[in-house]
């Protein structure tokens, strides 16, 4: 399967999600039917540490975050997918998620953070959340 | 070349320009006040004539409601206008006196052309008591002349007045329209923002139902425990979903003004007996203290609905608990016989809430803040139904600081039954 690395470790996604309900699903969705190995997280300084050691594949994130801090900032999606992409050493994929379902709210969210993809919620199935995250990781 | 720009007095009032207009001058004033004494006569009978249309008038029964009475006094205003007319005196006041009257026909809602009608009365009754008074044809000529000026004059000024009242009154409703589709915007957008959160706040526990199920249908779960683990998920976002309904039917009905409440006697001590053991299974769940110190206290008899006062304590307590990582929840309850209620306090030693937040917490869908952070999920609505719940009871509801600072205080009011009954259970 492509979904695993050339040197054998498993990809690696972050989620960074607030309902910890949503965050449980994407996460066992991910491991179980993608194979990916996940972190499921809003500790903001600890999640640039992986992205800097270049040891994250793709992020998972929610535009609504309710702790997610940076600079001593509360931070959204928006605003973290910046920081993310800038202080990746690599090529990072993120995948913005969120329940706003508005005409017009995609090409703003996409524009506004410099994010890959756009997952529209409600997502229920993992096959369709699985082949998202394989068009962008590709 | 310069066009000779005609020339119109400056700021000509109306009254003036009308004058202007019929060529009407001084010596129409001069024979209008020579003809007064021997028309003068007349007046009451014209009101009469005036006034016998009234029956014939479609909206009669509308604008002459005042009966026998109101039909004496109007008569002799028009006999007082009926003066007006050949007084001799034709000035700015002279028109606010006729300006007056159509602006009263406006208020009431009086046609115009019932006016001009009945002007048509006057005139020609008018005319043929000036001919009987005045056989001589140069006599007759020159006064019928005057008269018929004066009247058309009264006609403009009425028209005029018409005009200008109903315009003002045009206005007001313009204002008034426009006020209420501001107020009608505005609680439309309130109405949006509302369902825009009931939509998302509903599809949010919709979505973990959905999902999960989807997980253990597609055989991802480990293990037997796992799947158990997902359907315990599945189970509580159903449960949340339910209450979220329940509290939305809850607050669409008491803000549409259909919940209606049973306003009776009721003793504070089979509430509370009936509530507290269903808080205290989820206290002891979390190994929290719930200390009821109402149990050595005799508690007067209130007012209010047993159904409604058992929900707001509900509501209350549970909010108690889910904010209280560790230590306690105290009930307490004090009568207070000056003011004839009684405040039941429900204090905790959880994780509080900001001053600033105190009194929007009460407003539909503000949650604690810190609630997600814990994984606390509630509808949003909890406080708020139970604010009005109480207003409808005629109690108040408030959020304090715990002793010390720390936690949070609720508390709200019942009024006390009528004290009467009061001394009747205490003999009894």
């Amino acid at each position: 399967m492509n979904h695993t690395a050339s040197k054998g470790r498993k990809q690696r996604i972050i989620i960074i999600e607030d309902n910890n309900l949503v965050a449980k699903f994407f996460q066992m969705a991910l491991e179980r039917a993608g194979g990916y190995s996940c972190l499921v997280s809003e500790d903001v300084p600890a999640i640039l540490r992986e992205v800097g050691a270049g040891e994250v594949d793709l992020v998972l994130l929610d535009v609504s975050l309710t702790n997610a801090e940076w600079d001593g900032h509360r931070v959204n999606g928006v605003e973290l997918c910046r920081i993310l992409k800038e202080k990746s050493p690599r090529r990072l994929p993120v995948l913005l998620a969120t329940a706003h379902a508005m005409s017009g709210d995609r090409e703003r969210l996409l524009e506004s953070s410099g994010a890959d993809g756009y997952l529209e919620k409600p997502i229920y199935d993992s096959a369709q959340l699985i082949a998202q995250v394989r068009k962008l990781m590709a | 070349m310069s066009v000779p720009v005609p020339t119109k007095p400056h700021e000509e009032t109306f009254i003036e320009e009308m004058k202007r207009y019929l060529h009407f001058g001084e010596n129409d004033a001069i024979l209008l006040k020579r003809l007064l004494p021997r028309m003068e006569k007349y007046l009451p009978e014209m009101a009469e004539r005036f006034y016998a249309q009234i029956p014939h008038h479609p909206g009669a029964s509308r604008v002459f409601t005042g009966g026998e009475a109101q039909v004496l006094r109007l008569k002799s205003t028009l006999q007082a206008w009926g003066q007006g007319l050949f007084n001799g005196v034709y000035d700015e006041h002279y028109a606010e006196d006729r300006f007056q009257i159509g602006f009263r026909h406006v208020r009431i809602t009086l046609d115009q052309k019932y006016v001009i009608s009945a002007m048509g009365v006057v005139r020609s009754f008018l005319l043929e008591k000036l001919f009987d008074e005045f056989p001589a044809r140069d006599e007759r000529l020159a006064y019928s002349q005057a008269l018929s000026k004066v009247l058309d004059l009264d006609l403009n000024l009425m028209c005029d007045s018409y005009f200008r009242a109903t315009m003002a009154h045009l206005q007001t409703l313009n204002q008034e329209l426009e006020q209420a589709s501001l107020q009608l915007a505005e609680a439309n957008a309130i109405k949006d923002d509302f369902l825009a959160q009931v939509s998302h706040d509903l599809r949010t526990p919709l979505n973990s139902i959905l999902s999960f199920t989807k997980l253990v249908l597609d055989g991802l779960c480990i293990s037997p425990e796992e799947e158990k683990e997902v359907l315990r998920d599945v189970f509580s976002s159903g449960q949340l979903l339910l209450r979220l309904v329940n509290d939305l039917l809850d607050i669409s009905s008491i803000e549409a003004g259909k919940l209606a409440l049973q306003i009776e006697e009721l003793d504070p001590r089979v509430v509370l007996d009936s509530t507290l053991p269903l808080v205290a299974v989820q206290a002891a769940s979390r190994n929290l203290r719930l200390v009821d110190e109402t149990l050595e206290q005799q508690l007067p008899l209130v007012r209010g609905d047993e159904i409604r006062f058992r929900q707001v304590l509900l509501n209350l307590l549970s909010n108690a608990v889910k904010f209280t990582p560790s230590g306690g929840i105290t009930i307490r309850a004090i009568t207070d016989y000056s003011q004839g209620f009684l405040r039941i306090e429900i204090e905790d030693t959880g994780i509080g809430i900001p001053a600033e937040k105190r009194d929007t917490a009460f407003e539909k869908f503000v949650r604690h803040d810190r609630a997600e952070l814990r994984g606390i999920t509630g509808s949003g609505l909890g406080l708020a139904i139970a604010k009005r719940l109480v207003e409808m009871m005629h109690g108040n509801i408030g959020l304090e600081a715990g002793a010390n600072g720390n936690g949070s205080l609720a508390w709200f009011t019942v009024p006390l039954a009528p004290p009467s009954h009061l001394s009747e259970t205490h003999r009894a």
